[in-house]
């Protein structure tokens, strides 16, 4: 059984080949060479390919037979395999984190093509770092952490309320808080959803009633969350309700907060009457327009794709189609253009609702933002690129295409649960591909348009994303999180003052009473090992584990030789 | 170099390595707002801000200490940002020869007083309190402009490096507040008002009287 910790420290240096990713334009031989002469260092390979099951083996077997203690492997990115690399340590008996990773393919191979010698070069410079890292590097334990088996969902729209449901119906329990007087959110001002013309209401009404009758969910209407203390598993939630305040206990939360619609104050004569946006229309299409009006005209990007507002809301493409069709349906005779800046309308469905749009004579004119289209009574001016003049369209009535906007309180709601958002107020993920409903603070998640501007079908497949991905953490009924955390290293030093507790972006570091006097806590769950506290701690006595002061100060020590 | 937030980087880090010998270090980090520590790049911003005063202030080039900012995605600009940094630091030249103000021994002696007044009390207090003071104010309630706090932290930089200097100067033995005074060219009123603040807190202790002066000396390390 190798030992994890001695003082006699014997490094296993593995050198990746990744076919001819790196072997091919680096001095491999050099390299295996000069990391024999590193100090600790007890055994050098080299491998075509490290992450194979050959070199996993390799490193297995060298660890036994060697006798390592301490493991680097010089390859690719870690983002992509130090996972692997540490759990076959794990599996030969090493403590995982006695591992060290390396990168001499992404920064150096890959961008020194041309260079052999200076990229064999920085090569050796990384791997002597790597080497010095390593040689300090401390065994470290997993944590574990009971989780609380209740989940709240702040927004009660359609996306809140079928995450809910999906949870509920798995048999946890959920408490939903919405701001407004009822649960629906923006679905209950839609008239009919594209492209399948479903009636928004139905819908509407019958998630609602679910909700409402399911004996695991708790509704709390008129309510605001207030505050949310502690982490993954173990959260307590402030809610204010018309009632008076509640607090309650749970282990995850869904941000399912939505989004609300510009209005075009001051915008192509925007009246709210003749002038109307797609959302007020809605209603009015529900009704039936008056059989007067004979034509509209509907203008996209309104205040959208701008310096303000720079982003495609990307659903308002769809919404004008969608309606277009439908005023075509009560009455084929009204004439619709829709004036445009460039179409959004992915996906198979849209495309035919477009297609479709087209053959029943809805008329598209494509116009240049520096030259917008003109609301005049009764009329829209619009330039023609392609005539090279002006067009004069009849319109009883102008539709705009507004973008959805981010909850005026998202920051707020951001900070309330320590999450980030965008430069839009959008909330930001935690990846956009690799975790696109969760955040990258564990046991929170988010669907819906408080992401980015959703379609009722996208809301509710995030909504059931979101709880799919909720439901990991709660079925475990515990969570295991990495050590790479803040550690009080030095109890003595540490004098109380609380600095690296208002400084913390998780609330994960907390002052508590010892024998010793005041001592800041970590709270090792909560902490995700930003090291924000151990920059800042003046008695240095807070360090963050596989990244101590020593341990990077020696990388600076060996790079400068 | 892998750290796992720009928040991470603790000032006197720098400070060593550049003691040690480093000509140029440049941190890059995520833009504002897109954190994944949510808040730790502007942590890090404020204090390589006030870092780099620092090193002015000492001797050394700022524009050794950059600290920039770039998505994973935008390989492009990462290799700007690399390109004009490692052009800069060639322009500069190795360190304390000819691109700082002060030349190589001097220069790295007062980079060992810089890196005692980064990873001291004062500075830090002041740094991490930097994005409060600036909002909701001091304990008492007052906001500060950016430029009053610059102002502030300037003082304290100059402040904390003449106590730092002056606790180096007594690491060899116990000295007169003229003689320290003669030997960092300070007026006598101002060392003599530090050895009191640090005769205060602590730090030092009058060990014997020679002629009409006391000389001073370092309070022994608490046990």
């Amino acid at each position: 059984m190798p030992a994890d910790k001695s003082d006699d420290i014997r490094i296993g240096v593995f050198i990746c080949h990744c076919g001819s990713n790196i072997a091919g334009y680096l001095d491999m031989e050099a390299l295996g060479t000069y990391a024999e002469t590193l100090p600790n260092v007890a055994f050098v390979q080299r491998n075509l390919y490290t992450c194979s099951e050959g070199g996993i083996n390799e490193i297995k077997k060298a660890i036994g037979q060697q006798n390592l203690n301490r493991v680097v492997v010089a390859s690719c990115t870690p983002r992509t395999h130090e996972p692997l690399f540490r759990s076959s340590c794990g599996e030969a008996g090493l403590n995982p984190y006695l591992f060290e990773m390396v990168n001499i393919r992404d920064q150096c191979s890959w961008v020194h093509m041309q260079e052999k010698e200076e990229g064999t070069n920085k090569a050796k410079d990384l791997i002597r770092m790597g080497v010095a890292k390593a040689a300090l590097l401390e065994p470290q334990k997993p944590i574990m952490s009971p989780v609380f088996p209740r989940a709240l969902v702040i927004g009660g729209g359609i996306s809140g309320m079928t995450a809910a449901l999906a949870l509920a119906n798995r048999g946890y329990e959920v408490v939903i808080v919405e701001r407004e007087g009822r649960l629906g959110g923006m679905l209950l001002d839609l008239n009919r959803l594209g492209p399948s013309m479903t009636d928004a209401l139905q819908l509407a009404e019958s998630t609602v009633k679910a909700v409402s009758c399911h004996p695991k969910i708790t509704v709390f209407t008129g309510s605001r969350v207030t505050g949310v203390e502690g982490f993954i598993g173990k959260y307590s939630a402030d809610i204010e309700t018309p009632t008076g305040g509640k607090k309650i206990d749970l282990g995850v939360v869904i941000i399912a907060t939505g989004a609300r619609v510009f209005v075009p104050a001051g915008l192509y004569g925007y009246d709210a009457e003749r002038v109307i946006t797609q959302l007020e229309f809605e209603p009015r299409l529900k009704q039936g327009i008056d059989p007067s009006i004979k034509s509209v005209v509907m203008i996209q990007c309104v205040g959208a794709r701008n310096e303000e507002r720079p982003y495609c809301s990307r659903i308002c493409c769809q919404t004008a189609v969608k309606n277009a069709l439908l005023i075509k349906e009560k009455d084929p005779d009204t004439k619709v253009t829709i004036l445009y800046r460039d179409m959004q309308m992915y996906g198979v469905e849209n495309e035919e609702m477009f297609r479709e749009s087209k053959a029943k004579g809805i008329r598209y004119v494509n116009y240049n933002p520096d030259r917008p289209p003109q609301v005049q009574a009764g009329s829209v001016l619009v330039y023609n690129a392609l005539l090279g003049k002006d067009m004069e369209l009849p319109a009883h009535m102008v539709v705009l295409s507004t973008p959805l906007l981010s909850r005026e309180d998202s920051d707020e709601v951001g900070k309330l649960i320590r999450v980030p958002v965008d430069a839009n107020g959008f909330f930001l993920e935690g990846h956009v591909k690799l975790k696109p409903l969760d955040f990258a603070t564990d046991g929170v998640f988010l669907c819906g348009s408080a992401r980015f501007p959703a379609n009722i079908r996208e809301a509710i497949a995030q909504g059931l994303g979101a709880a799919s991905r909720a439901s990991i953490p709660l079925s475990k009924g515990s969570v295991v999180v990495e050590p790479i955390i803040s550690v009080l290293a030095d109890m003595d030093a540490c004098r109380g003052c609380g600095l690296c507790v208002a400084l913390c972006p998780y609330g994960a570091l907390e002052i508590q009473k010892t024998d010793k006097g005041r001592k800041v806590k970590v709270i090792d769950v909560a902490c995700k090992g930003c090291g924000v506290c151990a920059a800042t701690c003046y008695q240095h006595a807070l360090t963050i584990n596989s990244f101590t002061d020593n341990q990077i100060d020696a990388q600076i020590e060996a790079f400068l030789g | 170099m892998r750290i796992m937030c720009t928040g991470r980087l603790d000032p006197a880090i720098t400070a060593r390595a550049f003691k040690k010998g480093l000509d140029g270090l440049l941190i890059i980090g995520c833009y504002f707002g897109d954190c994944h520590y949510i808040s730790g790049n502007y942590q890090a911003k404020a204090k390589l801000d006030v870092a780099r005063r620092l090193y002015e202030y000492v001797g050394m080039n700022p524009e050794r200490l950059a600290f920039r900012q770039c998505s994973s995605g935008e390989a492009s600009v990462f290799v700007k940002i690399v390109t004009e940094f490692t052009e800069k630091i060639k322009e500069l030249g190795p360190l304390g020869a000819g691109g700082d103000r002060l030349e190589s021994p001097l220069l790295i002696k007062k980079l060992e007083t810089a890196e005692a007044v980064l990873a001291g009390e004062k500075i830090r207090w002041v740094i991490g309190k930097r994005a409060p003071f600036l909002k909701t104010g001091n304990m008492y309630g007052e906001v500060f402009t950016e430029h009053e706090f610059r102002r502030a932290a300037d003082m304290i930089i100059v402040e904390e490096t003449e106590v730092q200097e002056i606790l180096a100067g007594l690491r060899d033995g116990a000295r007169s507040v003229k003689d320290l005074a003669a030997s960092f060219s300070m007026p006598v009123e101002k060392v003599f008002r530090h050895i009191l603040a640090l005769k205060r807190k602590g730090f030092v202790v009058p060990e014997r009287i020679v002629g009409r002066s006391p000389l001073y000396t370092l309070a022994p390390k608490e046990v």
